[in-house]
């Protein structure tokens, strides 16, 4: 598969995974397209058994995570998102709830809940974090049952 | 809003228009061009302040022992620096793409680590290499006038002394506290992949 080709088939999910990490649209778009950098560079090396998507989300993953290193350059709002300064248009307001709820979780169990929502299957999901099944699931459930929760207040 | 079906039709709305591709090359290319002309620069600044020195020495032809062991000191300070800086710059670009997020922490923070480490103590290695190879170096020629000896002396001692006891312990200061603080993100990361394990 030509790079063109899978830069246009994933960035979406690569995007979101992103921003659900940390629900800004420009630091998202920025360590999205760090993330593709990688995967251009990387893409002649990918063992022809490994699967894309996977791969793709774990870089993704791991990009997310390498933000640590980097000061705090997004700051998350706790308040509901009334009217942000520049609001990005079309986004409906339980959207900007759902990733803005997924942002203040704890750093991993974003990764989890972004890439369960990306239907990426829970074994993948433990193999990308280096978690195991089980706690995979279990951990989905509670994550689901907070965000549950939280719409339940919103509403 | 409380089935998994929701969540997901309500995550895939979000806007993610990918740029144009063109944007991403362009953005490939300014990132390894502005490590080349951070690693050229670095290299052909300290590398010809080598070369203007060994010319000193070449061209004077200093008489005493003390100048050519100030000479080789300020030299090797300097050739110290590059390796360190030359070495840690690709550092933390070595990680493993194929790594699972929980390894690829713990290599983060690793190789973080060291990069901190060989920072500091390069820092203070080059430092104090240079001041000494100085002093030796300047004894020749300041010995030859006594007043002319205490200016200088008196002058570098002092830059010295600010460097080292004010400078110096700020800058390790502020390093510390930073490394203190990601430290800290490390760990409660860390901490979440333990949990119900």
């Amino acid at each position: 598969m030509v790079f063109e080709d899978i830069y246009k088939t994933h960035w979406k999910r690569v995007f979101r995974l992103c921003m659900g990490y940390v629900n800004d649209a420009d630091v998202a778009k920025d360590i999205a397209q760090e993330t593709f950098i990688i995967v251009w560079q990387q893409l002649p090396k990918l063992r022809s058994d490994v699967a894309l998507v996977s791969w793709i989300l774990k870089i993704a993953s791991n990009q997310c995570l390498r933000q640590i290193g980097k000061e705090n350059k997004f700051p998350k709002t706790d308040l509901l998102p009334e009217i942000p300064e520049a609001p990005p248009p079309e986004i409906e307001d339980k959207v900007k709830f759902l990733y803005q709820c997924i942002a203040e979780l704890k750093e991993t169990d974003r990764l989890i809940i972004s890439l369960e929502l990306e239907d990426v299957n829970q074994s993948e999901i433990a193999e990308i974090m280096g978690l195991t099944p089980s706690n995979v699931r279990v951990r989905i459930h509670r994550i689901k049952e907070l965000l549950t929760e939280k719409f339940r207040r919103y509403e | 809003m409380s089935n998994q079906q929701d969540f997901k039709a309500l995550w895939n709305q979000q806007d993610a228009n990918a740029p144009d591709i063109k944007a991403l090359y362009k953005k490939a290319n300014q990132y390894k061009r502005k490590s080349i002309v951070k690693l050229v620069l670095t290299n052909i600044l300290l590398i010809a302040t080598s070369l203007f020195i060994g010319s000193i020495w070449y061209y004077f032809q200093p008489e005493m022992t003390s100048t050519k062991i100030g000479i080789i000191l300020i030299i090797v300070a300097m050739v110290l620096y590059l390796a360190a800086f030359n070495l840690m710059i690709p550092l933390l670009n070595k990680i493993g793409s194929e790594m699972n997020a929980k390894e690829y922490l713990q290599k983060f923070q690793a190789l973080k680590q060291k990069q901190i480490f060989l920072q500091t103590t390069m820092m203070n290695l080059y430092f104090f290499l240079l001041s000494l190879g100085l002093a030796l170096y300047m004894y020749e020629y300041a010995v030859r006038s006594l007043p002319f000896m205490i200016v200088v002396y008196a002058l570098t001692f002092t830059w010295i002394g600010i460097s080292w006891f004010y400078l110096r312990p700020k800058k390790i200061k502020s390093e510390t506290l930073k490394l203190e603080e990601l430290l800290h993100k490390f760990e409660r990361i860390n901490e979440q992949f333990k949990g119900g394990e």
